[in-house]
């Protein structure tokens, strides 16, 4: 019974149809993960290269000036991709991975985009994470609207009730076939992937192989709610379609729309303004004030004393500084705002298990946004460190022979692994659940 | 073909389609819908034009604020450009979201536009923007597909078509008219639509009249082109179908290739075959050139000797002391121009190779008329990718000829003696801060967007032009039983 109705699912046309276009697109999301994995490794590998080489330039260009050299010297701070980033891309195209800055004020360089086309960025990536949330719903309805109802429409399920000692057991059984093919699909799909991207089996790899698989649960446990609602093959298939769209289409739009109406970011253009202002005014103010300032923030450099008369580069480091510091307040308020987007996201995403899925994704590959903002306060201590080593040398006066830039090799930036499955998966198995019971449930007197 | 046949047929599925209570409730939710992000997107777009204003001005009027300075670090000061976006974005933001809304103009150095919407969103960015487009180009042909997919095929299971064609209606007058018909249902949902973007086009006040009329214009009638070509091939395909269930499975898988794949699929092919530079190789690329051309920041440079040569010669004197201009200025002015040719050089190739990405979509557009529909709109609604790349070079030309001011006035004023830009001594008048224009931005004109959108206007036009042929072939060789 079971290989008869096995047989009898895999000559159909949809199944080959969908197998076919599920493998085809995988691939072809595997390929730009694996193409986007490159670019980033060639990347830093630039990277690291052009930091020696802009260094021995530098040196040859400004060979007596220590001021003017540390002016020009620019340091790079990198965020790696782990290869999970090539299963959901998450905002890593938006936002940059590699900083590339000098030591004069963070906040005028820390922002700067990488170059990448904005046609591409609005249709967004081809990654698996898309074809997991977005195409496999989609071929679950293909493949589960009529399960109940064409038996049905055909006449044939009369004869089940009669022959077979339970048709509900015909009906999982129907399904659980269905479930395996999509799970074997995903399972190939996974395999390919960490084969291809080389992607070790890890905790963070099996979250998302897990959080993957209950998000197709969900939606076959809604194709089995509808299908329990005992309607024609017609309506099932508008009311999982309806389903689909807003759930994966609009839902996200509109929460999307919400949150960046709830909180503004203007915050972004007053910081910028003040950065400018702040370092830029000191030209005209009293020295000595932007000095005591200095001090206040370093109290460890004061021994290097008030000369006022002329330009100095300590005066003039002191000015980039307070740059920095005086915007303080306008870019608290950005990263706040931020975090409370981010927070909003999580909150209202638990609701709808795409949405879930996505951000998890996200989250266990490194590629969120709160990741980014992560990297950006971990550049603000990067920035810091070289500052605080090349400062005293610059305002000793040192010749810049005797001084060691070289020692500032690229840092990799190092991300924290927070990601709890239980708490992200928590909503999502209790609709699957509830979606489950209350078709058996209501249907309890058709099924003996 | 009798045309009152037609009409006929076109009637009578109109008011069969139109007063079934689905419909009705389909449409009192697209209503609300529409209504709910045309105010939305409005407001949005009026707050964020008002805080772009209010920015402008504060970053403006700090510039002027300045005191008597050294002009070289007026040249550094810099101004900031906050985008200002086009009115019909309220319609379709294309892009927008995607493209950094704020960058820094400085002397010798070129930032990048920052602060893009979507650099400060969440992950759920990635799924669209809630705009009236969205309705126009995603949902409605979706909802065009469910109305119509069983115009001819339920014909065929009730066996009326076989009396209609026995009464005396040819199948093409069968076929057009229940085209019609369907697209008559639709104009029920577009036109709203595009009565809001009318009101857009008449109520705002930020542009002139006869640009934003001429965008609106071919907007609705593309639109418009659209939706016919949508009907027609609703009811070919509903026609070709066995029956309602292949016709409407056909048609989904239509809207899912046509409108999803094959628009993401084409953009990643295109980004894999014509990679662009990462910006470290881009600065790389100019870093390099500019020191094959020479620094102007090194005294020392062969290049910029050669200048001081023929310039002393040509003013008579022995050292750069007794020049009648101010010499760094002078040089500055140099390596500007050498810096922005190649910079410009650099970022033509780049935008070429954006260009190149998008070919594949771009080509793809006349066989695709969704792709030809998003083309158009976002061009006209001044949201494409030509509008932002001709922002980037107008602020471009304006921080050169800012920082070019600035070399100038240094020249003028700066005596030859001065050392560095410090302090009280060597400073030009402030109100020549003030004499500088103000960056304005100006929309790209409609013309060039034509040009830019030849291919997909055409393309509509192609689509519609076959489409008609099809039915045309189609109703010959139809098979009634």
């Amino acid at each position: 019974m079971y290989i008869l109705l096995i047989k009898h699912f895999f000559r159909s046309k949809t199944v080959v149809l969908a197998f076919s276009l599920l493998m085809l697109l995988g691939m072809l999301s595997i390929g730009s993960g694996k193409q986007f994995l490159n670019q980033k490794k060639i990347a830093i590998t630039k990277t690291i290269e052009q930091q020696k080489k802009h260094i021995k330039t530098q040196r040859k260009y400004n060979k007596d000036d220590i001021g003017l050299l540390s002016y020009y010297l620019k340091f790079s701070f990198l965020k790696p991709l782990e290869p999970l980033a090539a299963i959901s891309m998450g905002q890593s195209d938006l936002n940059t991975d590699i900083q590339n800055v000098s030591i004069v004020a963070l906040e005028g360089q820390k922002h700067n985009t990488d170059l990448v086309n904005p046609m591409r960025q609005q249709v967004g990536n081809l990654d698996i994470s898309f074809l997991i949330i977005f195409l496999f719903p989609l071929v679950i309805i293909a493949l589960n609207f009529n399960l109940l109802s064409e038996e049905e429409e055909k006449g044939t399920w009369k004869m089940i009730k009669i022959q077979s000692k339970s048709s509900f057991k015909f009906l999982i059984t129907k399904l659980s076939i269905r479930l395996l093919f999509i799970s074997m699909t995903l399972g190939i799909l996974f395999l390919i992937a960490s084969f291809i991207l080389e992607i070790p089996f890890t905790e963070s790899f099996l979250d998302i192989i897990l959080m993957s698989y209950l998000y197709i649960i969900f939606w076959f446990a809604l194709c089995f709610f509808v299908i329990l609602l005992r309607k024609s093959s017609n309506t099932n298939a508008i009311i999982l379609l309806a389903s689909w769209l807003t759930l994966v289409v609009f839902l996200p739009i509109f929460i999307n729309n919400y949150i960046n109406k709830t909180y503004p970011i203007e915050e972004a253009f007053s910081m910028v303004i003040k950065q400018r202002d702040a370092y830029h005014k000191k030209w005209d103010t009293d020295k000595k004030e932007t000095l005591n300032r200095f001090y206040e923030h370093y109290p460890h450099l004061k021994k290097y004393g008030y000369k006022t008369e002329g330009f100095s580069w300590l005066w003039y480091y002191a000015m980039q500084q307070l740059g920095d510091d005086d915007s303080k307040e306008e870019r608290e308020a950005l990263y706040n705002k931020i975090k409370k987007r981010e927070a909003l996201s999580k909150k209202m995403a638990q609701f709808f298990p795409p949405l879930q899925l996505q951000l998890s994704m996200n989250e266990i590959a490194k590629t969120s946004l709160t990741n980014h903002i992560n990297f950006l306060d971990a550049t603000v201590k990067f920035h810091e460190d070289i500052r605080l080593d090349i400062y005293p040398k610059v305002f000793e006066k040192h010749h810049p022979d005797t001084v060691d830039f070289e020692k500032h090799k690229p840092k990799f930036f190092r991300a924290e692994d927070n990601f709890s499955l239980s708490k992200n998966s928590f909503s999502t198995i209790l609709i699957t659940l509830f979606l489950i019971c209350f078709g058996v449930f209501k249907n309890l007197k058709y099924f003996k | 073909m009798q045309t009152n046949l037609v009409l006929l047929i076109t009637k009578q599925y109109f008011k069969k389609t139109f007063y079934s209570k689905g419909l009705f409730v389909l449409l009192s939710l697209f209503l609300i819908l529409l209504t709910y992000i045309t105010i939305n997107s409005w407001s949005i777009f009026e707050k964020r034009h008002n805080s772009v204003v209010h920015h402008q001005k504060e970053s403006r009027n700090s510039w002027e604020s300045n005191p008597d300075k050294h002009p070289h670090r007026m040249a550094h000061f810099g101004s900031f450009v906050f985008r200002t976006q086009h009115p019909l974005s309220i319609f379709d933001s294309g892009i927008e979201t995607y493209t950094g809304n704020s960058i820094f103009l400085e002397a010798h150095k070129q930032n990048t536009a920052n602060f893009s919407e979507a650099s400060l969103s969440t992950g759920l960015v990635r799924f669209g923007d809630l705009n009236v487009a969205l309705l126009l180009q995603l949902i409605l042909p979706l909802i065009i597909f469910f109305i119509g997919y069983a115009s001819i095929t339920s014909e065929k299971e009730n066996g009326t078509l076989k009396i209609i064609y026995l009464q005396g209606a040819t199948i093409k007058e069968i076929l057009f008219g229940k085209a019609l018909g369907l697209f008559l249902v639709a104009a029920v949902f577009f036109l709203p639509a595009l009565i809001s973007l009318w009101s857009i086009s008449f109520l705002d006040s930020h542009t002139t009249n006869a640009e934003i009329i001429t965008r609106t214009l071919i907007i609705t009638l593309s639109y418009i082109l659209f939706f016919i070509i949508l009907c027609f091939v609703t009811v070919i395909i509903s026609g070709k179908s066995k029956n309602s269930n292949k016709s409407l499975l056909r048609l989904l898988a239509i809207w899912l290739l046509f409108f999803i794949i094959i628009p993401k699929t084409a953009q990643v092919v295109g980004n894999t075959i014509y990679p662009n530079l990462s910006k470290i190789e881009f600065n790389e690329a100019i870093e390099t050139e500019i020191a094959k051309q020479g620094d102007s920041h090194n005294p020392n440079d062969p290049y910029f000797n050669n200048i001081r040569d023929s310039i002393l010669k040509a003013n008579n004197v022995t050292s750069v002391k007794d020049l009648p201009f101010n010499y760094s200025g002078f040089l500055m002015s140099k390596g500007e121009e050498q810096t922005a040719k190649i910079f410009n050089k650099q970022h033509k190739k780049l935008i070429q190779t954006y260009k190149k990405q998008n070919s594949i979509a771009n080509r793809l557009v006349l066989f695709n008329p969704y792709l030809a529909i998003k083309n158009v709109s976002m061009g006209f609604s001044g949201t494409d990718f030509y509008t932002y790349t001709n922002f980037l070079s107008q602020t471009e030309a304006y921080r050169y000829k800012q920082s070019q001011y600035m070399n100038h006035l240094q020249m003028k004023f700066i005596s030859n003696n001065a050392k560095g830009s410090e302090g009280k001594i060597n400073v030009v008048e402030k109100s020549y801060w003030k004499a500088i224009p103000q960056f304005s931005y100006h929309y790209l004109p409609v013309l060039d967007t034509i040009k830019h959108q030849l291919i997909s206007l055409a393309a509509l036009g192609l689509w519609l032009l076959l489409s008609v042929i099809i039915i045309n072939y189609f109703s010959n060789h139809f098979k009634i039983i």
